[in-house]
C-alpha cells in the first residue's frame, strides 16, 4: 500500500452537544478512490465540512493530509495543504466571475498567474466549460451545472486530496456518467478522492478502491466495491441485519440530531 | 451674464427662489425627508461662491471615459467650458422660447426644502444639455461639476433634454478640491423626450471634507427609456433627493446603483419614483456598503397614481454593513392608487455572507481576500451592467480600495 493521503482517527464532532461524527477512523492512500456510503443524517456531509474546517463544529480526533496535521488549520490552509471539497450544494456568489475566483485561488494555491491561467485555459477546453468562465460563480445554474463546475475547479486546482460531497446527487444519467467520467480522469498516483454519495450509482462509473459504510456517525463496515453491490440490492437494513445492528426506532430512543435532519437538503 | 441680466422668464424664477428661501428653516430629523440623519451644518455656514479663479486637473473617471461627443464644466457652479460637440448646448440667456426655457428650473420646486430655495435664489446661470431629436450619439456626454473653493457654498444647475427619439448617456460628474471643506448643492434636470433613449450616470467623487445636497429630478415622456446609474464614494455628507417621475404611457426608468462609506461618512439617498402614465416600469437597485464609523441611508418611495394602470414597479435596496460601528437605514415604501399593477420591493442589510466567505476560503483564499472578492462581486452585479461601461473600471478600484482600507483599519 502507498503512502497515506488522507488519515482520520477517531474523529469526533458535535454541534451544540449533539454528536454527530462518533468516531471515524479512515486511511486513504494516494491513488485511491474511497467511497463512504450511508443513509441520510448518518454524518456524511458533516465529514466532509469538518475535514475542510467549516466553523461551528466541536470537533476532536486526529486528521492529516500526507501525514501533517491540518486538525488545528484554517479552511483556506487546509485547502493550500492540498484538501479540496466539492460542495453538496454549492453557495451562489452573485456578481463573482467563476475565471475571477479561479485565478486568485489557484495563485494562493501556489501557482504563477500565467500558470493558473494556462490550467484554467487547459481544463476549460478539456471538460467545454467556455461558457461558464465569465458567469457568476454557482449563480444561474442548474443542479447539474454547478455540479460540473465543482469538477471543473477541482481539475483546475490540483488538489492532492478531493473530498467529494454527493458530486451526484440531483443528476440525471447522462450527468452523472459525465461528471464520473471527469473524477476517473483525475484519478491518479498523486491523488486520493474520498467520495461520498447516497446512491451506489455513480459507482457504476468511477470503480471505488474502497467502500465504506457509514451510519449513525461511524464508520460501521469497510470492504472493497462489492460492499457497493450488496448495497444496491438488500439495501441499508441488508448491511445492519449482517451487521447484527437494529434499525433505530425513533420512539424508543433519545432524539438524535439526524433525526430532524433526515434528508441531505439540509446540509449536516 | 450675471444674475442681474436675466430674462424674464428666470427672474420670475428667481423671485419664487428667494421667496421660498425667506421662509425655509434648515431641516432637521424630524422632518420627514431628513430623517435618519442629524445634520451638522447650517447654509450660513459656506459663503456664496463667486467667480472661480482655476478648476481642477482631469481625474480617472474622465480619463476612463475618453472620447465624448460634447459636454461641459462648471466650477463652484459657474459655467466655465462647453464643447458643444455634437450636442446643444444652451445657456438661460439663449434658451429659445417655449419648450425648453419652461422646463430649465421647473422640476424641481424651490419650496422642497432650504437647498432647493437657496439653488433657485442664488444659482449662477447653468446649463441646458439637449441631445436633438432623433439623434443617436456614440460617445457619452460628459458635466464636470467640480467645486474648488474652501469655505464657499455653490449651486451648480443643469437640465438635460432627450430629444424626441434620440439615444445619449449623459455623464454627471461631481467632484472637489482636497481637503477643501465646502458645500455643493446642485439641481440637476434631465427629460426623456418621446420615444428617447437616455441614460444619466451620476459619479459623486467628492473629496473627503466636502458636503452635498443634490436635488434630481428625472422625467419620462411617452414610450422612452431612461437609464439611472449611481456611484456614490465620497462626501463627509452626501445627499441626494432622486425625483422619478414616469409621465408617459409607456415610459420606464431603470437604475443601477452603488455606494461605499468609510470614515464617517453619511451617504443619504432619498428616491421618489412617481408612475403617472399608464403601463409605465420602473426598475430601481441601490447596493451599498458602509465601514468604520460610515452610515448610510436609503428611503425608497413608490407611489403609483390612479392612470397609471399596468404598471410594474421594484426596488431592491442591498447593503453591506462591514463594521460593528457602521449603520443603515434602509426602507422602502409604497403608496398605491390604483389596482392594476406588479409592484415589489426589498430591502436587507448585514455582513458579509459566512457560507459565501467558507466556499471561497476552501479554494485556498484566506479570508480577507475571500472577503474582498466577495465585495467585489456584491458591487460588480451592478458595476457590469453601467450604461457607460467605462465607469466600471475606476469604480470597481475605489471600492476595492475603500474596502482593503477598511480592512487594515479593522485589524490594526
Amino acid at each position: 500500500m502507498s503512502r497515506t493521503a488522507l488519515q482520520v482517527q477517531g474523529l469526533r464532532a458535535s454541534i451544540g452537544g449533539l454528536g454527530i461524527l462518533k468516531g471515524v477512523d479512515l486511511e486513504v492512500p494516494f491513488g485511491e478512490v474511497h467511497a463512504i456510503m450511508g443513509p441520510n443524517g448518518s454524518g456524511k456531509s458533516t465529514l466532509c465540512h469538518v475535514l475542510a474546517g467549516k466553523l461551528g463544529y466541536e470537533v476532536s480526533g486526529a486528521m492529516a493530509v500526507d501525514g501533517a496535521s491540518i486538525a488545528d488549520l484554517d479552511v483556506y490552509q487546509r485547502a493550500q495543504a492540498g484538501l479540496f471539497q466539492a460542495f453538496q450544494y454549492p453557495v451562489g456568489i452573485p456578481g463573482l466571475d467563476l475565471a475571477v475566483l479561479l485565478e486568485e485561488a489557484a495563485v494562493a494555491l501556489g501557482a504563477g498567474p500565467e500558470e493558473a491561467r494556462e490550467r484554467i485555459a487547459t481544463q476549460t477546453r478539456r471538460l467545454g466549460m467556455e461558457r461558464f468562465l465569465n458567469r457568476s460563480v454557482n449563480g444561474d445554474l442548474s443542479g447539474g451545472e454547478k455540479k460540473r463546475s465543482e469538477v471543473f475547479q477541482l481539475a483546475v486546482l490540483e488538489p492532492r486530496v478531493m473530498v467529494l460531497d454527493e458530486i451526484d446527487s440531483g443528476l440525471d444519467i447522462d450527468s452523472v456518467r459525465e461528471v464520473a467520467g471527469a473524477v476517473e480522469e483525475m484519478r491518479s498516483e498523486e491523488v486520493a478522492i474520498l467520495m461520498i454519495t447516497h446512491y451506489s450509482r455513480i459507482l457504476n462509473y468511477v470503480r471505488p478502491d474502497r467502500v465504506h459504510i457509514m451510519m449513525n456517525g461511524q464508520i460501521v463496515d469497510s470492504g472493497g466495491p462489492e460492499l457497493a453491490d450488496e448495497l444496491e440490492d438488500g439495501g441499508y437494513s441488508a448491511v445492519r441485519s449482517r451487521l447484527g445492528m437494529t434499525a433505530p426506532k425513533v420512539a424508543s430512543r433519545t432524539p438524535s440530531v439526524s433525526d430532524f435532519f433526515t434528508d441531505t437538503p439540509f446540509d449536516l | 451674464m450675471s444674475i442681474d441680466d436675466e430674462p424674464t422668464w428666470l427672474v420670475g424664477l428667481r423671485d419664487r427662489g428667494r421667496q421660498a428661501l425667506a421662509s425655509a428653516a434648515m431641516p432637521g430629523p424630524k422632518d420627514e425627508d431628513w430623517k435618519y440623519v442629524d445634520i451638522d451644518f447650517v447654509l450660513d455656514d459656506f459663503r456664496p461662491a463667486t467667480e472661480p479663479s482655476g478648476g481642477l486637473d482631469r481625474d480617472e473617471y474622465l480619463e476612463a471615459v475618453g472620447e465624448v461627443s460634447g459636454g461641459l464644466t462648471m466650477v463652484d457652479g459657474t459655467v466655465v467650458d462647453v464643447e458643444a460637440g455634437e450636442i446643444e448646448v444652451h445657456r438661460p440667456a439663449d434658451v429659445p422660447d417655449g419648450g425648453l426655457a419652461s422646463l430649465y428650473g421647473s422640476m424641481v420646486s424651490p419650496e422642497v426644502d432650504v437647498f432647493a430655495a437657496a439653488n433657485h435664489a442664488m444659482a449662477p446661470p447653468g446649463a441646458v444639455v439637449r441631445i436633438p431629436a432623433g439623434r443617436t450619439l456614440a460617445a457619452p456626454v460628459v458635466v464636470d461639476i467640480q467645486a474648488v473653493t474652501a469655505g464657499s457654498v455653490s449651486f451648480p444647475h443643469l437640465t438635460v433634454v432627450g430629444g424626441p427619439d434620440s439615444e445619449a448617456s449623459v455623464v454627471v460628474l461631481y467632484r472637489s478640491a482636497p481637503g477643501a471643506e465646502l458645500l455643493v448643492s446642485p439641481i440637476v434636470e434631465a427629460l426623456a423626450g418621446r420615444g428617447a433613449r437616455l441614460s444619466v450616470s451620476v459619479v459623486q467623487n467628492l473629496s473627503e471634507q466636502a458636503r452635498m445636497v443634490a436635488h434630481h429630478q428625472y422625467v419620462t415622456e411617452r414610450d422612452s427609456t431612461l437609464r439611472i446609474g449611481e456611484v456614490g464614494l465620497g462626501g463627509l455628507y452626501a445627499r441626494q433627493r432622486l425625483g422619478i417621475s414616469l409621465a408617459g404611457r409607456g415610459s420606464s426608468v431603470q437604475m443601477g446603483g452603488i455606494y461605499f462609506g468609510d470614515g464617517s461618512q453619511v451617504l443619504d439617498y432619498r428616491i421618489y419614483v412617481t408612475h403617472q402614465g399608464p403601463r409605465t416600469t420602473s426598475n430601481i437597485f441601490l447596493k451599498g456598503a458602509v465601514a468604520d464609523n460610515a452610515s448610510a441611508v436609503w428611503t425608497g418611495l413608490m407611489r403609483i397614481e390612479k392612470g397609471a394602470v399596468g404598471t410594474s414597479a421594484f426596488e431592491t435596496n442591498r447593503n453591506l454593513v462591514i463594521s460593528d460601528a457602521a449603520k443603515v437605514n434602509s426602507v422602502p415604501n409604497l403608496e398605491i392608487l390604483t389596482d392594476d399593477l406588479q409592484c415589489g420591493h426589498g430591502s436587507s442589510s448585514g455582513p458579509l455572507d459566512e457560507q459565501q466567505l467558507y466556499y471561497l476560503m476552501s479554494r485556498g483564499l484566506p479570508r480577507d481576500p475571500a472577503e474582498r472578492l466577495l465585495v467585489r462581486g456584491f458591487f460588480n452585479e451592478i458595476l457590469s451592467g453601467l450604461a457607460v461601461p467605462d465607469l466600471a473600471a475606476p469604480s470597481r478600484r475605489a471600492v476595492s480600495a475603500k474596502f482593503a482600507g477598511a480592512q487594515q483599519r479593522a485589524a490594526s
